[in-house]
């Protein structure tokens, strides 16, 4: 057991590895006072420095409520208190702070903070020309040496346009050229002059895979050129991982036996692979053919570990019973279809015969910079589908494709995706049902912090590439 | 759920040809696009007759004919079928397969003469996968081959399912202006437009004399075929859509259309709101996705929600469209997000009716339900740009259509995940 856990020692989760600016590699050779340590990799060498924004204590009113817990509170109340929820319920239930400033919201509705599971925002930025074009380090079948962070720009106007739409926390991967295309990272859809500033405190980085066409269309001509050759490809990867893994566990071992031992060289590829093998790093994997999904998740018995979310899962409607099962998310397009041969099997009920299923983990995404400003509304479709086949989908169910799920199968649910006292503070405010094509979010708040006011032009964020440009806001802007 | 069974009996008796009745009313219905484009109009509580695929009446106190199939809506909105301005419909079943997709056009000398009614494919999936979703008519077109500037002739074609769906052979010439037009031509707007000014001067020359542009004709000058069908351009028999985006680029297609005398159609047209009073006083038709509203280029910086309100407000002819093949079914999304940004509500179902059907020089059969005009009726759910409605019933030229596609007969089959007595490719066939 000792030899797995000892990779890990260096950090559980980011925080442990100095979230907050420690230096994680220091804290580990200071274990032991006189005695030669490990000297493993430090694990969170870009780390966040996202601080929350000054915020008031804000109590909203009157609105309807969607937890993302699976409830609907009517005339429901919303305390923000040091930018966590502090409390909700029923309006006249719930304590309020003295000196909380009211938002009487009554007509409206009250959500968590959107997330979405797949964005690449920052690394295919507008302007979409090829000198931003940073999402695919297609040079390899397996690049899970890169991290998508690296490829960031923060000044993409798609950030804020996204804002406007209600997104809150979103994950940036890696595109989907590669067998193992890199590292993910979670972001706080707050501005920043550098992507660490945008980083989500704490959150576990996440491994970004692709099955199928995808590979097979980019590297046909050496290897891999068939679906046989990717999971060849895979395969080889785990198995360096696992022998990498072995490696690093043995050294340290030895040098917690007080034995002399140096150090094996670093390979970034394999230290992601072998933290995504410990279960560090959370696997998400673009797969669209429910047959292929259960290959992986045969794959990821052989090797042992487990795949947090198929992304994109066109058909996991076929094999829906089978990912709730093994306890997979599956991220989906409300209604995209046909673009290439393994989606053409797109169905509009995917995503409701998915959250059908018990235990079932249905994800609304974007993969895209349009569909991140209204997940509300791709959500709003694959529920009104979902019911008009029987199955019953309220919108306090709906809501958690959107908040809840991404943030369980991101690592973040105990941080934020839903209104409990507690998490960050991480709300919306919609000017109706947000399953209605006519609401859009009038208020924002990011830990606390009101970061978006579709009625105030202070509070609505412009990239510097817009800025002294023609450019419009996102509702209209200038001219109006 | 009375309604939905009463609508079920009602299509099924329709289609299996058990005493198809030639008259149906619907009644009850909130008749929406019940004017004209200028003036869309609507009743509450009105009725709708279709005798022999054409609407007869459609408004309130109308007489029910003693024969007719009567349809009682509940009061629920009753349009026109969707028109969809562009895209690839019956001509791409799946982009990223070569072998079946004919909208693409790889290395070919030819351009404006290809018709994309040559490559109609009526047996597409993303037919009834489209009109289930209310879709009934569409403008379906060619992309522009990468070295060329034409995209060639666009079909109109009704999504009634049948072997020969074209209506209209020739409804529109397709031409790139702009980063596209320009990337075409040594990546340059300048060398673009000169492009384009070159291949209507050749279109000019030939219609004075084929011979003669034959026997002078060099190389980087339209082959004669082209030229040829550029020529009904210049005369005006077709309209040209244009794609342009940035409000300089649409001043000067706005420009070359005075100066050849075409009719213009712009579609992209990001920054029309910049110059959309002049754009309505030259009476110029704009394709728009009223939800881009990012710079994806530097023709793109002024890109806005309130694009499409904008042009309403100036009295400019809206339609939506994004471009893409599979999902026109999303036209009413689109509308919605117009209407959220500041859209009339008539004037967005407008855009996916009445607007398109005038633009391709068919308002005097569609649109709208006008008498006189062919029966394409949907009855919906709820509000027709509502993200939650469905179409309940859905009429092309007076015919009750199915709502089922490939799409239903998946959800069929896998609604069930239980091991049964066969494999899953046994059921729901």
């Amino acid at each position: 057991m000792r030899k797995t856990t000892i990779f890990l020692a260096a950090c559980l989760t980011l925080a442990a590895c100095g979230g907050s600016g420690d230096d994680s590699e220091s804290k580990e050779t200071k274990k032991k006072d006189g005695e030669a340590v490990a000297e493993l990799p430090d694990k969170n060498p870009y780390p966040s420095t996202y601080i929350r924004y000054p915020s008031e204590d804000v109590v909203i009113t009157g609105a309807t409520v969607l937890t993302g817990t699976g409830t609907l509170i009517e005339n429901g109340a919303v305390v923000l208190h040091d930018g966590k929820v502090a409390a909700v319920g029923a309006a006249d239930e719930v304590d309020i702070p003295d000196g909380a400033e009211t938002i009487d919201a009554a007509g409206k509705f009250v959500t968590p903070g959107i997330i979405d599971i797949h964005s690449h925002l920052g690394v295919y930025p507008a302007p979409s020309v090829s000198s931003t074009s940073d999402g695919n380090e297609a040079t390899s079948p397996n690049t899970a040496g890169v991290w998508a962070e690296h490829s960031i720009w923060p000044q993409d106007p798609g950030f804020n346009r996204a804002l406007a739409g209600g997104i809150t926390s979103l994950m940036i991967l890696p595109g989907s050229a590669n067998l193992f295309g890199g590292r993910t990272v979670t972001i706080k859809n707050v501005p920043g002059r550098t992507v660490q500033e945008m980083k989500f405190p704490d959150a576990p980085y996440g491994l970004k895979m692709a099955c199928g066409e995808n590979p097979k269309r980019v590297y046909g001509k050496s290897s891999p050129s068939t679906r046989m050759g990717n999971f060849r490809g895979y395969r080889d990867g785990w198995i360096d991982a696992a022998a990498y893994k072995k490696k690093w566990d043995v050294y340290a071992e030895k040098i917690e036996d007080g034995e002399d031992a140096d150090p094996p060289s670093r390979d970034l590829k394999l230290e992601t692979l072998a933290m995504a093998l410990d279960g560090e790093i959370l696997v998400h994997m673009h797969c669209y053919r429910a047959d292929e999904m259960a290959q992986v998740i045969d794959m990821s018995e052989e090797f042992g570990y487990k795949v947090s979310s198929f992304q994109h899962a066109v058909e996991a409607y076929k094999a829906a019973d089978l990912l709730a099962k093994n306890g997979t998310c599956a991220a989906m397009w409300a209604d995209w279809w046909g673009f290439k041969l393994e989606a053409y099997d797109g169905v509009r009920e995917n995503a409701a015969l998915v959250a059908a299923q018990p235990e079932g983990c249905a994800i609304i995404h974007s993969d895209s910079d349009v569909g991140i400003q209204r997940l509300n509304q791709e959500t709003a479709k694959a529920m009104a589908d979902g019911n008009a086949i029987g199955l019953n989908i309220t919108p306090e169910e709906a809501i958690t494709w959107i908040t809840s799920n991404p943030a369980k199968a991101m690592g973040i649910l105990d941080q934020t995706g839903t209104l409990e006292a507690g998490k960050m503070g991480d709300v919306v405010i919609w000017s109706g049902d947000p399953f209605s094509v006519y609401s859009q979010a009038e208020k924002v708040f990011i830990d606390g912090a009101l970061m978006y006011d579709r009625n105030d032009p202070n509070i609505n964020p412009r990239s510097d590439f817009e800025l002294g440009q023609i450019g419009q806001g996102p509702n209209g802007g200038a001219g109006k | 759920m009375k309604k939905l069974i009463s609508t079920l009996a009602f299509g099924m008796a329709a289609l299996t040809g058990v005493a198809t009745a030639q008259t149906y009313a619907i009644t009850n219905g909130h008749l929406m696009m019940t004017g004209d484009a200028a003036d869309p109009g609507e009743i509450v509580n009105g009725t709708v007759i279709i005798r022999d695929g054409v609407i007869v009446a459609a408004g309130r106190n109308v007489t029910i004919p003693d024969n007719a199939e009567v349809y009682d809506a509940g009061g629920a909105p009753v349009t026109p079928g969707l028109f969809s301005p562009i895209s690839g419909l019956a001509l791409e079943e799946i982009e990223l397969a070569d072998d079946a997709n004919d909208r693409r056009v790889g290395g070919f000398p030819l351009s404006a003469s290809l018709k994309a009614a040559d490559a109609i494919n009526p047996d597409s999936t993303v037919i009834p996968v489209s009109r289930s979703a209310g879709v009934t008519r569409a403008h379906v077109g060619l992309l522009a081959g990468g070295d060329t500037q034409f995209g060639g002739c666009g079909a109109l074609i009704v999504l009634d399912g049948s072997m020969d769906p074209l209506i209209k052979e020739c409804a529109a010439q397709t031409a790139l202006l702009g980063y596209s037009g320009a990337r075409r031509a040594g990546d340059n707007r300048a060398a673009s437009i000169a492009m384009f000014r070159r291949a209507l001067t050749d279109a000019r020359n030939y219609a004075r004399d084929p011979y003669l542009y034959n026997q002078r004709w060099t190389e980087g000058h339209l082959p004669a075929e082209d030229a040829d069908a550029l020529g009904d351009v210049l005369s005006g028999d077709v309209p040209i859509i244009i794609s342009a985006f940035s409000a300089p680029d649409i001043r000067r297609t706005l420009d070359l259309a005075d100066e050849f005398g075409f009719d213009l159609i712009l579609y992209g047209a990001v920054e029309a709101w910049r110059v959309a009073d002049e754009i309505a006083a030259a009476d110029v038709p704009v394709i728009i996705d009223p939800m881009t509203n990012l710079p994806y280029l530097w023709e793109d910086m002024g890109a806005t929600l309130a694009n499409a309100a904008r042009l309403e407000e100036a009295g400019v002819d809206v339609a939506f469209a994004n471009g893409e093949t599979h999902n026109i079914r999303l036209m009413p999304q689109m509308a919605g997000n117009a209407v959220a940004n500041g859209m009339s509500h008539l004037g967005a179902l407008a855009a996916i009716t009445a607007v398109p059907a005038r633009i391709f020089g068919v308002e005097d059969q569609l649109g709208t339900l006008a008498p006189g005009k062919a029966a394409d009726v949907v009855v919906w759910t709820g509000d027709p740009l509502e993200l939650s409605s469905r179409p309940r019933v859905i009429f092309i030229d007076g015919k009750p259509q199915s709502l089922d596609s490939r799409q239903s007969a998946l959800v069929k089959r896998y609604r069930n995940l239980e091991r049964r007595d066969l494999p899953t490719q046994y059921y729901g066939q």
